[in-house]
């Protein structure tokens, strides 16, 4: 458990977030391209912005930063699913792996990931995930999503970890919470507020323009049950955000100009989520939490090309996400999680099946980056989950407590449940040198 | 809920007072269907519940001859640029639906000649799959035909937009295995789904190869296709003989040994897809089922507690897995959760979860094992009693609109765009659960704004899907708006809501009382528009 003085230490660094923050606040009143007309300024400007990133499908961490040099790692892997050390496709060196002994390497797609590992905004985790040994997709997903570490508990628990997280203090108000893409995801299952936005493209009127507006808004107003809510809730989350969209003479609504230099392009799909939380957050409607999903890593087959191209998008998504959210770096912090990583020894369809551990990235003005955290157990065959997958050195949960008590600056035990959070990893840089 | 043993199997002697509910009628036509057509309540309650039931639990195979017939009538516009260096002539033509009929071998060869085609040539056989779901969900005679296959299609989910050969698979797939099993037995189903072009292909038994095989199959056919997550006991990984009941030859669940053996036990089921087998021989390139001898792990397996000999005939491994696991009572509370979530809603009993697992199981081995399992599920005092236990989806939207206006759907890619805007893309849900059977998934802001846009855009026709015309079914007599709102809110929602009336007519500010004038071309866009807006109502939503 945390001590007293590393509780204090954390208490300290978040007072000198907030200083941050209230220059993020003030850089929030220059003009924004594409948002000129917008008079509004939403409650809690200087709220901490945590987006998760959902890697959907299961990542092979072990293709994506790969312990290059390990012997083991070397003999159980098709060399077209390691990460090369030399050679046209050698991938990015990695200073402060988790192991000195071992070269990491990232996949040499990732170049942009490794400018912001470089520039000490993005941090990394290898060996984490669930301690529960599901190999199941939705399992595992299932878990993460709700935030516990065993099937039992989803029985019980029917709400998302971010769900829990903001509503610490009490149901939160207005919109604090949003899915870029067509449904809200697990973790904000339970908060009746949190919205799906896959896009903001066109505007987000009722369709029918006034006429149909005053109808629905008169056909949902008394109705009882969820599609009542739902009817009346979409509504107002409608009006809140179309409302704000900026428009021309005309009332036409203004297509996103994303700062200058950023390209959503290169991303591909993983792009289009992203330019419309870009744009959401931007309105400032008092947003606090994110979910942004990304496909494409199920790699049970022709591994190598399908890798690439996801690890590509992955890679140009957050590198132009976070150079679109320039003035927002302080606030903002953002976690990629996935529900497992794969098997260690690929198979004969050039794929890899489920495994265990995978990788999780932590990016943020206020995170530590540059640097691995948490243990590396190894890829000898006695280190292995079972003897045949990366084993979890870390639980996803610490990662997850350390960013959200960071976020709220005290001590929060209720989010995740029979959780014994052993303190954190110092992804913020709160933990003082050892003594 | 208490259940009465009497029931099982007598057709009822008198009226059943569930049955003469008003409500029933309008619930059963748009829950195992989608929808009631003008005229079809009455026609329904003339018949009874149980004619009803046996005529449509029994369809003759194929399509009814109405919707052949507009099936081979329709077309559908496919629109592409000249190719480079003029390798293809450029094309903008409405085409008829030719396709859906073809064997694989058909429209395997598009794949091959990549340099000669367009990619919208190889995407068509999935619009034109899709083009015939839209179609027959609203016209079909046999509605709970259609509503079972939407069920296995999410069932045995395949994501025909991720890849050409599932798009070329999907009409045989669509056909010959979801529609020819969807009333049938359910271990004939799972060999017909485990050697299907389009299956093999989405989950990556195609690749599986002996010495390290694919797991992606033998993964979702345990957790997804048949035992279930719940019987996932990972816990026990590799101790096999802790599964309670595996001494016995009858393990509750299975574990990931089970998952690593079955994928052996599949090596082998594969695609004629032009591969080469050995330095003479290739596979030939048609696209239908192959089994091949020597990528199959022909030695000795154990999957769920009992032991396959080394070196058994061709196929025999995997045909012995699928007993195993079609048989296995995990599989039986599985699906019969699903059907009943499906029919009877989230919220049904345990009680009625435990009916249909008995009927699942001693029909094990009926070849219409699925309709007995439906019958007994919708013949349940629980299931007559239910209502707008389900979200209509918005296939389902988009069907019961065109039922209840009396339209003659012609189904547009915008239209297809829309479906997939609120929620349901059809045959393209990447992961293999298939679109989860959730109220709330359906519920959230952008999906009511979605659902909204699909019926206001059909009933004005927005996007080429055909003119609803009011008065043929309302009459040619001047109407007002309200007495418009009034007739089409109790087309949609069967029921009679006074509140909803004037919330609708309040809401549209036209003069509530004032005649329209018939036969005005501005009356019809103003009758349009009031269906359009009565089936944004909450009580079109649900069923």
């Amino acid at each position: 458990m945390l001590s007293d003085s590393r509780f204090k230490a954390s208490l300290l660094s978040r007072r000198t977030i907030l200083g941050g923050g209230i220059a993020g606040v003030a850089a929030g009143l220059l003009p924004v391209p594409g948002l000129r007309n917008l008079a509004f300024a939403g409650p809690g400007p200087d709220r901490p912005l945590l987006i998760v990133v959902h890697l959907r499908g299961g990542c092979d961490g072990l293709n994506l930063i790969s312990p290059a040099s390990d012997p083991d790692f070397i003999e159980a892997r098709a060399s077209e699913l390691r990460v090369a050390v030399d050679g046209p496709d050698a991938g990015h060196a990695l200073a402060n792996g988790p192991d000195a002994k071992v070269d990491f390497r990232l996949h040499a797609q990732a170049g942009g990931m490794a400018e912001l590992y470089q520039g000490g905004q993005l941090a990394f985790l290898h060996a984490v995930g669930l301690t529960d040994g599901t190999r199941s997709h939705f399992v595992a997903t299932d878990m993460i999503e709700r935030g516990v570490a065993d099937a039992a508990s989803l029985n019980r628990l029917n709400d998302g970890w971010l769900s829990r997280a903001l509503a610490v203090d009490g149901p939160p108000r207005g919109l604090v919470a949003a899915s870029a893409s067509g449904a809200v995801s697990g973790e904000l299952a339970g908060l009746p507020s949190a919205i799906a936005v896959p896009s903001l493209d066109g505007g987000l009127a009722p369709p029918g323009g006034p006429q149909a507006a005053e109808v629905l808004k008169r056909l949902y107003a008394f109705t009882a049950g969820d599609v009542g809510v739902a009817g009346r809730d979409a509504l107002g989350a409608m009006a809140t955000i179309d409302g704000r969209l900026p428009r021309d003479a005309q009332g036409h609504i203004q297509g996103y100009q994303a700062e200058a230099h950023v390209d959503y392009g290169p991303a591909a799909e993983f792009g289009r989520p992203l330019k419309a939380l870009a744009q959401l957050i931007k309105m400032d409607v008092g947003l606090q939490a994110a979910t942004v999903d990304i496909g494409g890593w199920d790699t049970h087959e022709y591994q190598p090309g399908r890798f690439r191209a996801a690890v590509d998008h992955l890679s140009n998504g957050l590198a132009q996400f976070w150079n679109d959210m320039a003035r927002y770096h302080d606030r903002m912090v953002l976690v990629t999680l996935t529900e497992f990583g794969r098997r260690l020894r690929s198979n004969k369809s050039q794929g890899t099946d489920h495994g265990r551990a995978g990788v999780m990235a932590v990016l943020g003005g206020k995170v530590r980056g540059g640097r691995f955290y948490g243990a590396w157990p190894g890829m000898a065959p006695d280190k292995l989950d079972e003897g045949v997958d990366l084993a979890v050195a870390t639980d996803y949960r610490r990662v997850l407590t350390e960013v959200l008590e960071m976020r709220e600056g005290r001590r929060l035990p209720a989010i995740f449940p029979a959780y014994a959070y052993p303190g954190p990893l110092g992804l913020f840089g709160a933990l003082p040198t050892k003594a | 809920m208490a259940t009465n043993p009497q029931t099982k199997s007598k057709p009822a002697p008198r009226p059943d007072a569930a049955e003469a509910d008003a409500g029933f009628a309008p619930m059963v036509l748009a829950r195992l269907g989608h929808g009631a057509r003008a005229g079809e309540i009455d026609r329904f309650r003339a018949a009874g519940y149980s004619t009803w039931l046996d005529e449509q639990l029994a369809p003759p195979p194929g399509d009814d001859p109405a919707v052949a017939a507009k099936l081979a009538r329709l077309t559908f516009r496919i629109k592409y640029n000249e190719g480079k260096d003029k390798a293809w002539p450029a094309v903008d033509e409405l085409r008829p639906l030719g396709t859906l009929g073809q064997p694989i071998e058909a429209v395997w060869p598009m794949l091959a000649e990549r340099d000669k085609h367009d990619g919208q040539e190889r995407r068509r056989p999935l619009m034109e799959v899709m083009v015939a779901t839209v179609v027959r969900a609203a016209d079909a005679r046999y509605q709970l035909r259609e509503v079972l296959a939407g069920f296995w299609h999410d069932h045995f989910n395949v994501d025909a937009w991720d890849q050409e050969q599932v798009m070329a698979a999907l009409p045989t797939y669509d056909r010959d295995v979801i529609r020819a099993h969807a009333l049938g037995n359910f271990r004939a189903f799972l060999e017909a789904v485990a050697s299907s072009t389009a299956m093999l292909y989405y989950l990556s038994n195609k690749s599986s190869r002996a010495g390290s095989a694919n797991e992606n199959f033998g993964r979702e056919l345990f957790e997804l296709h048949t035992l279930g997550a719940d019987a996932y006991l990972n816990d026990k990984y590799d101790r096999w003989r802790e599964v309670p009941g595996a001494l016995k030859g009858q393990p509750t669940g299975y574990i990931d040994q089970d998952v690593y053996e079955s994928a052996r036990a599949f090596t082998g089921w594969t695609v004629e897809d032009g591969t080469g087998l050995d330095g003479r021989r290739k596979l030939p390139n048609t696209g239908k089922f192959a089994y091949v001898e020597t990528w199959h792990d022909g030695y000795q397996k154990r999957v769920l507690a009992t032991e396959f000999d080394a070196f058994q005939p061709a196929m025999a491994d995997g045909r012995k897995v699928l007993d195993l696991v079609a048989y296995h009572p995990a599989t039986a509370r599985h699906l019969a959760h699903k059907l009943v979530v499906r029919l009877a809603g989230e919220n049904a009993s345990a009680a009625l979860v435990a009916q249909a697992v008995a009927v699942w199981t001693k029909q094990a081995h009926a070849p219409d094992q699925i309709a007995q399992v439906v019958r007994a599920i919708v013949s349940s005092p629980e299931f007559k009693a239910s209502r707008e236990v389900k979200v209509r989806r918005p296939l389902a939207l988009v069907a019961g609109f065109a039922r209840a206006t009396d339209l003659d759907l012609t189904p547009t890619e915008p239209l297809l765009n829309g479906i997939a805007n609120a929620g349901q893309r059809l045959y393209g849900y990447a992961p293999p659960t298939g679109l989860p059977d959730r109220r709330d998934i359906l519920l959230g802001t952008n999906a009511m704004r979605q659902r909204w846009q699909l019926v206001l855009a059909l009933a004005e026709n927005a996007w080429g899907t055909g003119v609803i015309q009011p008065a043929r079914l309302m009459g040619p007599a001047a109407t007002t708006p309200r007495a418009a709102a009034a007739f089409w809110l109790s087309a949609l929602t069967g029921a009679y809501d006074p509140m909803q009336i004037e919330a609708l007519v309040s809401g549209l500010g036209w003069p509530p009382d004032v005649p329209l004038p018939p036969g005005q071309p501005n009356t019809q866009k103003q009758l349009a528009r009031i269906a359009g807006l009565a089936a944004m109502a909450p009580g079109f939503q649900t069923c």
